[in-house]
């Protein structure tokens, strides 16, 4: 196996790095940079051209598209100005990106390589961030509706809406009962009524009281 | 920490430090650094190399210039001109060239 190579803190390379082995870059690079493996930018590190690797883990300057084919982690204080392309992406926040992201894997250049780097190393650093994300946003907006103590008026609300005419449905019968005839009453302007907040349109049948 | 060109990886162009270079890859351009330069067994440099002390037991193509001293190690291979005050070729090193040094 290739030996893991370093381009050190003041150190400046001005043209093409390529070959096997992983490849830590924490002074300057101004060319393009093409390992098979995994690319590491340290906080200081400058590169102003394509990067492309196995996995990049970016924490410092790129002006170029990164590529990597098993996936791009841009960490806090990273800047890049580039395209960012691989299976997986994570952007830390507090870095910078302008450019194209995209996280297609392009499966017939990438799948054979990943493959063999999956089963040479298991744990992925950027792995967790992409797949834990979505699993957050979309636990979220179902978690609150559920713990709010009454249910009962939500369904009230889109039914006024979609049909004013027949307000007494099996769903709402507990409501339907009292306020049917004034109901009707508000039911020319409604659907302004359900965006409002749930107290003012008490407090609006309040004062028509 | 220095900078390390590993077995495997290849550079071409110029590369230019002011830390320890050691090149156990393929370097086609030009080294220059105020510190040491180690070229290893399995380094391989097309390029001039200009650093305080210079150490090689790879193959150099190319002039090597130190402030200090140059070693040539045995299974070295240096085509090219040496210009440092000090200069040693082992036993088992191949060397083609001038030697330069600065009396």
């Amino acid at each position: 196996m290739a030996t893991a190579s370093v381009i050190g803190r003041g150190t400046v390379v001005r043209g093409n790095v390529r070959g096997q082995g992983d490849l830590e870059i924490l002074g300057r690079v101004e060319g393009d940079v093409s390992v098979d493996g995994d690319v590491t930018l340290g906080q200081e590190a400058v590169v102003r051209g394509n990067v492309s690797g196995a996995e990049i883990s970016v924490a410092g300057t790129v002006q170029g598209d990164l590529r990597g084919t098993e996936g791009v982690l841009l960490e806090r204080g990273a800047r890049v100005v580039g395209d960012l392309s691989a299976p997986r992406i994570g952007v830390a926040p507090g870095a910078l990106v302008r450019g194209l992201v995209r996280t297609d894997g392009e499966p017939g250049l990438v799948a054979p390589q990943a493959q063999r780097r999956a089963a040479a190393t298991p744990s992925l650093r950027a792995a967790p961030m992409p797949a834990q994300r979505p699993f957050v946003a979309k636990e979220a907006p179902r978690a609150i509706p559920a713990e709010r103590p009454t249910p009962i008026e939500r369904s009230p609300a889109p039914e006024r809406v979609a049909a004013p005419a027949q307000p007494e449905r099996p769903t709402v019968v507990e409501r339907a009962e009292q306020p049917a005839a004034r109901r009707e009453k508000e039911a020319p302007p409604p659907p302004v009524v359900p965006v409002l907040a749930k107290g003012a349109k008490a407090k609006k049948k309040r004062r028509e009281n | 920490m220095a900078t390390v060109i590993g077995e495997g990886l290849s550079i071409e162009g110029d590369l230019t430090s002011d830390e320890d270079v050691a090149v156990h890859g393929t370097l086609r351009g030009k080294l220059t650094t105020e510190d040491t330069v180690v070229v290893g067994a399995t380094g391989v440099v097309q390029a001039d190399i200009s650093g305080s002390s210079v150490n090689i037991a790879g193959q150099v193509t190319g002039d090597v210039t130190a402030s200090e001293r140059v070693d040539l190690q045995a299974g070295g291979r240096l085509i090219g001109d040496v210009r440092a005050a000090r200069f040693t070729i082992a036993d088992g090193a191949s060397f083609k060239g001038n030697v330069d040094m600065e009396i």
